[in-house]
């Protein structure tokens, strides 16, 4: 069995969160996952004021146990998100793209955990010294919008940068990714793109196909340029964008591309106008499966690797 | 002296020489990115003492310097 520091302080059986994805991440999935004995996350970012709730509210009718919200910082409705997270009392709040110490005072003093993503071990230090109770590394390997750095250097500088926990992510997707995580000195990790697939993931079935079809070399990172850097799967949108977005074409046509790119992939499966996003990691998840399955399977593996590792000591 | 500790820090940070960073240097003219001024800012709190928040530090050297002794005070 495998239990980590990060068991107790987020009152979950298994170190493992589940990231939470913008306009994928919903109640059903968060409390499949926390159900299951991991974090479920529910998504603020496609949501407004009355609809967050109502998926904060639609996990807690499906689980008893702990349930997190993510909050993308620079969405207009971050201010609204924050307030609802502290009324409806969630018990974790993970925040990115921002920083989040106008809001702690109101989330420390409704008695929320707060787990902010860093890409820098700085940052991790500012979000310690503003109250965090642990940070997400993210590396650049993971989907979404990413930083520069990658998994396997900024989890163990993080680690030395604080003493709170830290949970890793990016490039993580199986039980041997766990454990390496923990090696680097993490106390868990957080998985988007395995859970992507699960049964309760509500995305259209196109979405799950590609990840599952997916090889090592599927996914592309555009959006440099404008300093939205984002990870997703190629597909006819990314390629295109990937074509033209270094040629003449305006900021702002550049720009418009982008607009309902993920609505079209997430929302509406559309096969050549979605943007959908997707970690490095995609080309081993190779099946559907419930999230209880995805976590048993994971955690399995994990100590299965940890325990062969004993081998190397001579 | 706060002045010349904090453009001691900025340097170190930025690669630039301390006698071109001024009261009036502006952050963007320095080449520096977001996580690159956490980096200045943890420093500097770790130096002074004091708690900044990267949102509010102005837009020039001197801002920051005010901002230090502010919280100084």
């Amino acid at each position: 069995m495998i239990r980590t520091p990060l068991c107790e302080l987020a009152g979950i059986r298994f170190p493992i969160f589940q990231g939470g994805m913008a306009h994928v991440s919903d109640g059903k999935l968060a409390a499949a996952v926390s159900e299951a004995g991991g974090l479920g996350i529910v998504s603020a970012m496609n949501y407004g004021g009355t609809k967050l709730r109502e998926q904060i509210r639609e996990a807690r009718s499906l689980t008893a146990k702990p349930i997190g919200v993510n909050i993308m910082l620079q969405a207009p409705t971050a201010a609204d998100s924050a307030a609802i997270c502290a009324e409806e009392k969630v018990e974790i709040v993970t925040t990115g793209a921002g920083n989040p110490a106008e809001f702690m005072p109101l989330w420390l003093d409704a008695g929320i955990r707060v787990i902010p993503v860093v890409a820098s071990a700085a940052l991790a230090k500012m979000m310690e010294r503003a109250g965090a109770s642990a940070v997400i590394a993210e590396g650049g390997e993971s989907g979404g919008h990413i930083g520069e750095a990658a998994t396997m250097p900024l989890v163990p500088q993080v680690v030395d940068a604080v003493s709170i926990p830290v949970i890793a992510a990016g490039g993580i997707a199986d039980g041997r990714g766990l454990a390496a995580a923990l090696m680097l000195g993490a106390a868990g990790v957080q998985m988007g793109t395995r859970f992507l697939v699960a049964k309760e993931c509500g995305v259209p079935q196109h979405y799950k196909d590609l990840i599952l079809k997916a090889s090592d070399t599927s996914t592309i990172v555009t959006g440099r340029r404008l300093g939205h850097t984002v990870r997703s799967l190629k597909t006819p949108y990314s390629r295109h964008y990937a074509q033209v977005e270094y040629t003449d074409i305006s900021d702002e046509e550049l720009e418009a591309l982008g607009v309902g790119s993920l609505r079209r992939a997430a929302i509406d499966g559309d096969e050549k106008g979605g943007c959908y996003l997707a970690g490095q990691i995609a080309g081993m998840v190779k099946a559907e499966q419930t999230a209880a399955e995805i976590l048993e399977d994971v955690m399995r593996g994990a100590e299965e690797a940890l325990a062969s590792a004993a081998a190397y000591l001579k | 002296m706060t002045f010349e500790k904090i453009k001691e820090i900025i340097a170190d940070h930025s690669g630039e020489d301390t006698e071109n960073i001024t009261l009036e240097t502006e952050y963007t003219s320095l080449g520096i990115d977001s996580l690159t001024i956490v980096e200045i800012l943890m420093d500097i709190e770790d130096e002074f003492g004091v708690t900044l928040e990267a949102g509010k530090i102005g837009t020039t050297v001197g801002d920051l310097v005010a901002k230090v002794e502010e919280g100084q005070a």
